[in-house]
């Protein structure tokens, strides 16, 4: 009798546990599956498209005309937790073609609490303009300062390809900042066809120009608690002639100062915005190819240190109670270039652009603005979108 | 020479209102996400509200602006959490 009532136990038993351990193995994989899926489904959701597009129109004596449309992506994507890959592409109409540029792209590692190593294309941290204030959703004028663009004009460098450290360490209520990078060398333009370009840079190249790596970085120090203001020193140093030219031991030397000060004070009832930079760009002399020479057997030198400034003030009555001033902005700005001393087809550039904007969300405005510079005087309207 | 003593005085002018700063005020490392969001956002930019981006895109765009704005793990891990709460 025992017997008969401990099989079917022994049975029950047995069954008990194969189920349980059946329940418990599909438990595990439906577990380690749907970890699986998260991670698959958490890693590709940290991917993200940011960016701005812009339609401008400029209006002068000579030219009526809507032009500068841009749409410019902004790829984002974190696969790892210590791990951010970033890429700009700058799309714009030129004439009936479209232009395609890379504006970055580059792969960060977060190393620790202060320092961050990123590799690739990035905007070169020289001053403000290029590498904070640039997108035409921040920059408050529908122009760029002379100066601070990839033109003839340009004193300083936009971008580089190279390796750069940075990162923010807090010192006590201030804070500093710092940018320390190795890139390819800037090129030294020496083609006579261009007289305008003819001893300027152009940077961001991929190709080792230049003998040397260049060495650069910036410092940005923000005294006050509440880092309404900063102030910052950049520099960049290399070669920049072409290994393969005579131009091969030219070097070029380039510092910056800029400021920051923006902070909301009551008795404006508004936002004060002030930012400015000042660029030097020192190029050891050279012998160019005189372009007024047909024969192209003459040379000529000059020499070669150009500067540029621009100094912006902006105010914003955020604290008024009316909704459409609230949205509204005044942004003054002057900007000036200083050519070299006996460069061919270039001269002091002085511009004084007054312009008033309306918010439509903090990344939405419309800009309208007058630009006063002699011989091309001109009123633009922007319309700035940030996504 | 001049102009280098020039350097030299307001370089020693700000080390010396950077240790004032320092000793009188708020550490940088005790300030709030909404603090911290408000003082490092407008430097550049409009402040964003906590709607403009998911909790996810939060996580991703603070990582790009904690590369482009050089802020310490600290500042982005608070300024992140303070717009992840809003959301």
């Amino acid at each position: 009798m025992k017997k008969k009532n401990f099989i079917p136990l022994i049975t029950l038993l047995l069954f008990s546990i194969g189920t349980t351990a059946q329940e418990y193995n599909q438990e595990l994989i439906d577990s380690l599956i749907t970890a699986k899926a998260q991670t698959l489904v958490a890693r590709n959701s940290k991917f993200l498209i940011s960016g701005y597009t812009n339609m401008t129109g400029k209006f002068s004596k000579d030219e009526s005309s809507f032009s500068n449309i841009g749409l410019v992506p902004i790829l984002l994507w974190k696969p790892h937790e210590k791990i951010l890959v970033e890429a700009e592409l700058e799309l714009g109409l030129e004439g009936k073609e479209t232009a395609l540029e890379l504006g970055y792209a580059d792969v960060s590692y977060f190393l620790n609490k202060y320092l961050t190593v990123r590799t690739g294309k990035f905007i070169s941290p020289y001053g403000i303009f290029q590498d904070r204030l640039h997108p035409s959703w921040i920059n408050k004028l529908p122009t760029f300062p002379v100066g601070t663009g990839e033109d003839e004009l340009g004193v300083g460098p936009t971008s580089e390809i190279g390796i750069d450290f940075r990162g923010g360490i807090p010192l006590g209520s201030s804070k500093m900042n710092y940018s320390i990078y190795l890139a390819n060398g800037a090129q030294l333009i020496t083609d006579p066809a261009e007289p305008g370009k003819q001893g300027t840079l152009s940077y961001g190249n991929a190709e080792a120009i230049s003998k040397k790596l260049t060495a650069g970085g910036r410092i940005g120090l923000l005294p006050f608690s509440n880092s309404s203001l900063e102030l910052g020193f950049s520099y960049r140093n290399g070669n920049v002639g072409d290994k393969n030219s005579i131009y091969k031991n030219i070097g070029a030397v380039m510092y910056a100062y800029d400021l920051t000060y923006v902070k909301q004070l009551d008795f404006l009832k508004g936002v004060i915005d002030v930012k400015g930079q000042w660029n030097k760009v020192n190029i050891d002399k050279a012998d160019y190819v005189d372009p007024d020479d047909p024969t192209g057997n003459t040379t000529y030198t000059y020499d070669n240190k150009r500067s540029s400034v621009f100094a912006q003030g902006a105010y914003r009555p955020s604290m008024a109670t009316s909704k459409f001033l609230k949205r509204t902005e005044l942004v003054f700005r002057y900007a000036g270039f200083n050519p070299p001393d006996g460069a061919k087809d270039l001269e002091k550039v002085k511009q004084y652009t007054y312009g008033i904007n309306y918010w439509f969300t903090w990344r939405t405005a419309v800009k309208l603005a007058y630009q006063n510079q002699k011989d091309n005087n001109a009123f633009f309207v922007q319309f700035a979108v940030g996504f | 020479m001049k102009r280098n003593t020039i350097i030299m005085a307001i370089a020693a002018m700000l080390t010396i209102g950077l240790v004032i700063a320092s000793c009188v005020s708020t550490k940088v490392t005790d300030k709030s996400g909404s603090q911290l969001w408000s003082e490092n956002c407008q430097r550049c930019h409009n402040t964003p509200p906590a709607s403009a981006f998911t909790n996810t895109q939060w996580e991703v765009i603070n990582t790009h602006m904690r590369q482009r704005a050089m802020l310490t793990e600290t500042e982005y891990k608070k300024i992140t959490e303070f717009m992840q709460a809003g959301d």
